[in-house]
């Protein structure tokens, strides 16, 4: 296994606890550094304590809140922090809301190959990012 | 006849010469035999009464036209004298008309200054009958009539009934010597009767001359007449041989001396065609016609008669033959043949303009819509009652304001038409319902019709009532938006199902993944399974969630848009495939029905087409606007898309519509194209597929314009 800073800190955000453990599971398998958060409330406060690479963030969340309110306050607390948004309603707002935002999205039911890649390639854009800023 | 005093001189002469010579009887009969001509009779008498010793002789005549008897030619007689013997047939008491009328010779004694007269009555007569009165017995003769004293001796009588012959009376008056022996009276009366019988025979001949020279008068006349008529005329004897012709038929019947083979040939042939002819004709016995062919002997040609022949008979009544005049009608014939023809034609012809008058008077009051028809000059000839009611008549017109605006509304629509270059032309025309007091919208729908130099003769406008069309057409917008409501529920159930489905679908799926290599070997299988079937699972759960996505309200789509920006969320999966995308969309009209479900049709359309191309291809998508398309009054939207694909196999292209139907294998759900279609048919509209295996397919479709 690799050391988790190399392969990156990864926040994951649903409100389906069978789905966040999976994806735990998936990512941690990768050897990621994985941290779950089943609500919009929970995953403010592990931004606001933690230090995350990559937001993994479902769009539809408890109550009336959404991915993107989560992904907002990540931008502010952690602009350097990459956004993925995953979705299950496929609409043409969803996408275009997110591609103004500059945020990635993944539509469900999602192809597991294709979310390891995208994550990895996310990551991997941010690192030279930093390099570059660094 | 010779004057009375030429006859004195030579009086003088003749006594010289014959006084004491007295010839024998057989001498004096000799030179009165000799006279040939009637009017020296008389003179030659004279002179022998005189040689026979008498003093004076004299003639008077009878006028019988007048009736006067008066002297015409006197020897030795002086003229105061001679007036004695003048007098008048009706003075029956004078002595000379009695001797006249006696007929027998009488001598008048003389009296005191006077010497007696030997009176001879001269009369046409003879003891027997003339030729004509032989032949024609109830005539009777004259000259015989007058030998027995049977007829009055006045004006009528006088001419033979039966040969026209005039008789003359005379009276030979000799003055007698004193004491003249009955010797010598004796002598006179032989002289003078066989004068009298010469005059008779001269007359007679002289009667018979002057009717030749009639009749050859007549005949010439009769010659000329019929050399100078332009029809044949011949006549023919009791066998049908040519008698006599004019110059008109010897064309026809006459051989001439130097003929050729063929004109000889036509002659003889005319002949035999002629006397059969006349010998139909001569059956009847009385005046005849019949038509007959005859060969022009010159030209050649064959000409039409008409052949009228009446039968000729001898003066006592026995056929003699017939006699026929020939009309050429050939060019009269023709000419009747094709006025005929010309009138069956022009009465044909009427026929069919009268059938063909009912049965467009047929159509126009059938055809339910008014109609108008008007010259080109775009004034109404022809309004039909229902176009009579909107119009009204020329006075309805002038009192309803209203319907004077629809005449104006029509006048500028028809007249703009008129003059314009297309042959056919629609438009919508509000006019006034005088019946239902109210507007009503007409789709005038109008054509030309022109003449044969190409000009506009007329023009034809129908006028369709639109109120029912369009409340039909009201009606099915209305179902068709339920419709398209409905399944807008039904795709939101669907959706919200998918949806609840999605997340343990997810959490499944994630746990499969979580679960690989982990497995025992005997386990794989089962593994597998659940790993495969659970991917099929996913695939109809993300075809389903995409029914979940219209949320919008169904209001005018502006069908472009929805397909630039299907193409645009496409551009990168369809680049990837290394597919081409070419569009031609046309300006269209506003459709009416659910935006996100025609992306949706768009989508799996563009989906599938990628689908069949993994090797690249190129993909059409157009639309087109046309006014007389689909069921619709506004016409339709035609959307293609086509690609260059694998093409739909023909087994499956009948039932590529029905649900679960995949060309994809087990990557399909077979869901795509049926919900298409349902949308599409929602939508009131239709889908069509092509496809060749191999080479591509193409969906074609069209939806209805509403407004």
């Amino acid at each position: 296994m690799k050391p988790k800073t190399e392969r990156g800190r990864i926040l994951v955000v649903d409100d389906e606890p069978s789905v966040l453990l999976t994806y735990k599971l998936i990512l941690e398998q990768q050897g990621y550094d994985v941290l779950a958060a089943s609500s919009s409330s929970e995953a403010r406060k592990t931004i606001e304590q933690e230090n995350i690479d990559l937001l993994l963030c479902d769009l539809s969340l408890e109550e009336r809140h959404t991915g993107f309110e989560v992904i907002e306050f990540a931008r502010l607390r952690q602009p350097a922090a990459i956004s993925v948004l995953l979705t299950g309603y496929a609409s043409r707002d969803v996408s275009e809301q997110a591609g103004q935002g500059g945020v990635a999205v993944l539509f469900k039911p999602i192809d597991i190959e294709e979310f390891l890649s995208t994550i990895s390639a996310q990551l991997k854009k941010r690192h030279e990012q930093s390099k570059k800023t660094g | 006849m010779a004057s009375p005093q030429m006859r004195v001189g030579a009086r003088r002469r003749m006594a010289t010469e014959h006084r004491r010579e007295p010839g024998s009887n057989r001498r004096v009969a000799a030179r009165l035999l000799a006279v040939e001509r009637t009017d020296a009779i008389f003179p030659v008498l004279l002179q022998e009464i005189v040689v026979l010793g008498f003093p004076r002789a004299l003639v008077a005549s009878v006028n019988l036209e007048t009736g006067d008897l008066a002297p015409t030619l006197s020897v030795n007689f002086p003229r105061t004298v001679q007036q004695r013997f003048r007098t008048s047939l009706h003075a029956s008491e004078n002595t000379l008309v009695k001797v006249l009328r006696n007929g027998k010779p009488a001598v008048i004694p003389g009296g005191p200054g006077r010497r007696a007269l030997y009176c001879h009555p001269i009369l046409f007569r003879s003891r027997t009958q003339c030729r004509e009165a032989e032949r024609r017995p109830a005539g009777g003769c004259l000259a015989v009539d007058n030998q027995h004293g049977r007829r009055k001796l006045c004006l009528p009588d006088q001419v033979c009934a039966t040969c026209g012959m005039r008789g003359y009376s005379a009276l030979v008056v000799v003055e007698l010597a004193k004491g003249a022996s009955e010797r010598e009276i004796g002598e006179l009366r032989p002289l003078v009767g066989l004068a009298d019988r010469c005059l008779a025979r001269l007359s007679k001949s002289e009667h018979y001359y002057n009717r030749l020279t009639g009749l050859e008068n007549t005949l010439a006349q009769m010659q000329t007449v019929m050399g100078n008529m332009h029809d044949p005329v011949v006549l023919t004897d009791n066998q049908h041989r040519v008698v006599m012709q004019n110059r008109a038929a010897e064309r026809f019947f006459k051989l001439p001396e130097a003929a050729s083979e063929g004109r000889a040939r036509a002659i003889e042939f005319n002949h035999l065609l002629f006397s059969a002819a006349l010998s139909s004709m001569a059956l009847t016995g009385a005046e005849a016609h019949r038509d007959l062919t005859l060969v022009d002997p010159v030209e050649g040609e064959e000409l039409l008669f008409e052949v009228l022949a009446a039968p000729t008979s001898t003066p006592d009544g026995s056929r003699s033959g017939m006699v026929t005049v020939l009309r050429e009608v050939t060019a009269l014939r023709r000419t009747d043949a094709e006025v005929r023809s010309q009138y069956d034609r022009l009465r044909h012809a009427e026929e069919l303009v009268r059938q063909d008058r009912d049965r467009l008077n047929l159509i126009i009051e059938n055809v339910g819509d008014p109609i108008v028809v008007c010259d080109s000059n775009a004034r109404p000839v022809l309004v039909d009652p229902l176009a009579a009611e909107l119009f009204g008549s020329e006075r309805d017109s002038a009192r309803d304001p209203r319907r004077l605006r629809n005449h104006a509304k029509f006048d500028a629509y028809i007249s703009s038409f008129t003059f314009s270059f297309s042959d056919r032309e629609s438009g919508p025309l509000k006019l006034f319902n005088p019946t239902t007091r109210g507007e009503v919208e007409f789709d005038a729908r109008s054509g030309k019709i022109y003449d044969e130099r190409g000009q506009v003769a007329y023009t034809v406008t129908v006028l369709r009532d639109l109120t029912a069309v369009r409340k039909v057409e009201q009606l099915k917008v209305e179902r068709r938006m339920l419709e398209i409501e409905k399944f807008a529920a039904t795709g939101r159930l669907a959706g919200t199902i998918a949806h609840e489905v999605n997340n343990p679908m997810e959490a499944i799926k994630n746990a499969i993944y979580l679960l690989s290599g982990k497995v025992s070997p005997e386990a794989t299988p089962v593994y597998d399974v659940l790993k495969s079937e659970t991917e099929r699972v996913a695939r109809i759960v993300r075809q389903m969630l995409g029914l979940y996505r219209n949320t919008d309200q169904i209001g005018t789509v502006d069908v472009n848009s929805v397909i630039e920006d299907t193409l645009l969320l496409f551009r990168r999966q369809l680049q990837q495939v290394s597919t081409q995308v070419r569009t031609r969309l046309a300006s269209l009209p506003m459709a009416v029905g659910s935006a996100d479900q025609l992306r949706q049709v768009l989508s799996n359309l563009v989906v599938n087409a990628r689908d069949s191309m993994e090797k690249g291809g190129t993909l059409h998508v157009r639309t087109r606007y046309f006014a007389g398309g689909g069921d619709s009054v506004r016409g339709a939207i035609r959307i293609l898309v086509a690609d260059s694909g694998a093409g739909i196999p023909p087994a499956l292209q009948s039932s590529i519509f029905e649900p679960f139907v995949s060309t994809k294998g087990a990557k399909g759900t077979g869901l795509g194209l049926w919900i298409v279609k349902g949308i599409i048919e929602n939508h009131g509209g239709k889908i069509r597929v092509r496809s060749r295996v191999g080479q591509g397919t193409v969906f074609q479709i069209d939806l209805p314009v509403v407004r």
